[in-house]
């Protein structure tokens, strides 16, 4: 596995979890199973809604586009471009300071913690922790050349 | 650019290269599996979910036995004759009815019950999954008893964090603290606590929700229409106003402060 590989695995994760999140904001999944905390009071309150979309529908949108570009980095056509590695720690840090801005909000504001919320902020945080390892290769890679 | 640095890495043909490839399909192979097993396990997930709610109807308390549970009986709020009728199945352990029970109300009565533009019942729904909530419906039935329902309700919401199933798995203590606070009558309140003597008004009402199909807590009706989960007071007050100007009922004339 590659680098970018892992990122597009974790990114699929983080789909499903957001689609699970979109779909319970949609009233599509009537009930939503709660077990820790309290996605209920989390993912009705007034935060969860961003610019007029649900957060998690922007969180499905942020995975899609992130899957789809780490999935692009593995063809061997561009596994060597360092634009897409560039891209995808963007990206992820964008992804790193939004989950943590929710997650205070959670915390400090709605007292209350949704489980699949955190679990998408652990997802994020390891697509930028993997992705910064693979720009690093390509540095790695660079000083080795010359 | 980096494009000139790129190109020599992959392009440069010796045996070498030749291992790479064959690397290179098997990480793809391991990859897509990978791929493919988080792929099932996701829509395995979200679909067993989707379908929960469906096959095993949600609610069902073990408790409230609903099969000879007799006709559903709502704490109503609000003139009797109001032109708009809402009704409210919730459950008082669940967090979006107390959201809903402690942000939204008090201005939906100010606004929309106390006017006269709707009156409101409130119809026990209690969830199987929160382990206190049935101790919490029995409680305010007991408080109605005495006529103070209403006060009751908003106090066991308000409190909801200090005496629900994860806090506690003994909520008695707590509602017979809120009895004296509301100004019940306390030894009588426990009385009727104790005996659950409205265990069977609560499984009606339960019963009465499953009927109407409510899968989730709070479901308003209004109306014929049932709407599912949270409403803001915005949503609410359009959609009263909308039934009353239907329904050819003077929205201004409701404006001015209903008569006593």
């Amino acid at each position: 596995m590659t680098k970018r590989m892992i990122v597009a695995a974790l990114a699929l994760a983080g789909i499903f979890v957001s689609l699970y999140l979109t779909l319970y904001k949609l009233g599509i999944i009537g009930e939503l199973s709660c077990s820790v905390g309290s996605c209920e009071t989390v993912n009705t309150s007034t935060w969860s809604r961003f610019l007029g979309l649900p957060v998690a529908a922007w969180g499905l949108l942020f995975y899609l586009d992130v899957f789809a570009i780490s999935l692009i980095g593995t063809f061997p056509r561009f596994e060597d471009e360092r634009v897409i590695s560039l891209v995808l720690v963007a990206e992820a840090a964008v992804g790193v300071l939004f989950s943590a801005w929710l997650t205070y909000l959670e915390l400090g504001v709605i007292h209350a913690i949704c489980i699949w919320c955190v679990t998408s902020a652990v997802i994020v945080t390891l697509i930028l922790l993997v992705s910064v390892a693979d720009l690093r290769d390509f540095r790695a890679e660079n000083t080795a050349a010359t | 650019m980096p494009a000139n640095n790129d190109q020599p890495r992959a392009r440069n043909v010796s045996p070498r290269n030749t291992v790479r490839e064959a690397q290179r399909g098997n990480r793809s192979k391991a990859f897509l599996w990978i791929l493919g097993f988080i792929a099932l396990i996701g829509v395995g997930a979200i679909g067993y979910v989707a379908s929960k709610p469906k096959s095993s109807s949600v609610a069902s308390v073990d408790v409230a036995d609903t099969s000879n549970a007799g006709p559903a009986q709502g704490y109503l709020i609000g003139k009797v004759d109001a032109p708009v009728k809402i009704i409210e199945f919730a459950d008082f352990e669940c967090p979006s009815c107390g959201g809903w029970a402690t942000v939204t109300e008090p201005d939906v009565r100010s606004r929309i019950i106390e006017p006269g533009l709707a009156n409101l019942t409130y119809y026990d729904y209690p969830l199987e999954q929160h382990r206190n909530t049935l101790a919490a419906s029995n409680a305010a039935a007991c408080a109605d008893e005495q006529g103070k329902f209403w006060p009751m309700h908003d106090r066991i919401f308000q409190a909801q964090t200090e005496w629900n199933g994860e806090a506690t798995d003994a909520p008695k203590p707590f509602f017979k603290r809120y009895a004296g606070e509301v100004g019940l009558d306390v030894a009588k309140w426990e009385s009727c606590f104790d005996a659950r003597k409205y265990q069977k008004r609560i499984a009606a009402n339960l019963a009465d929700g499953m009927r109407r199909g409510v899968n989730s807590t709070p479901t308003f009706i209004i109306g014929d229409r049932k709407y599912p989960g949270m409403r803001s007071y915005d949503e609410l007050k359009a959609l009263v106003d909308s039934i009353n100007r239907a329904s050819g009922a003077s929205v201004a004339g409701a404006a001015a402060p209903a008569k006593k």
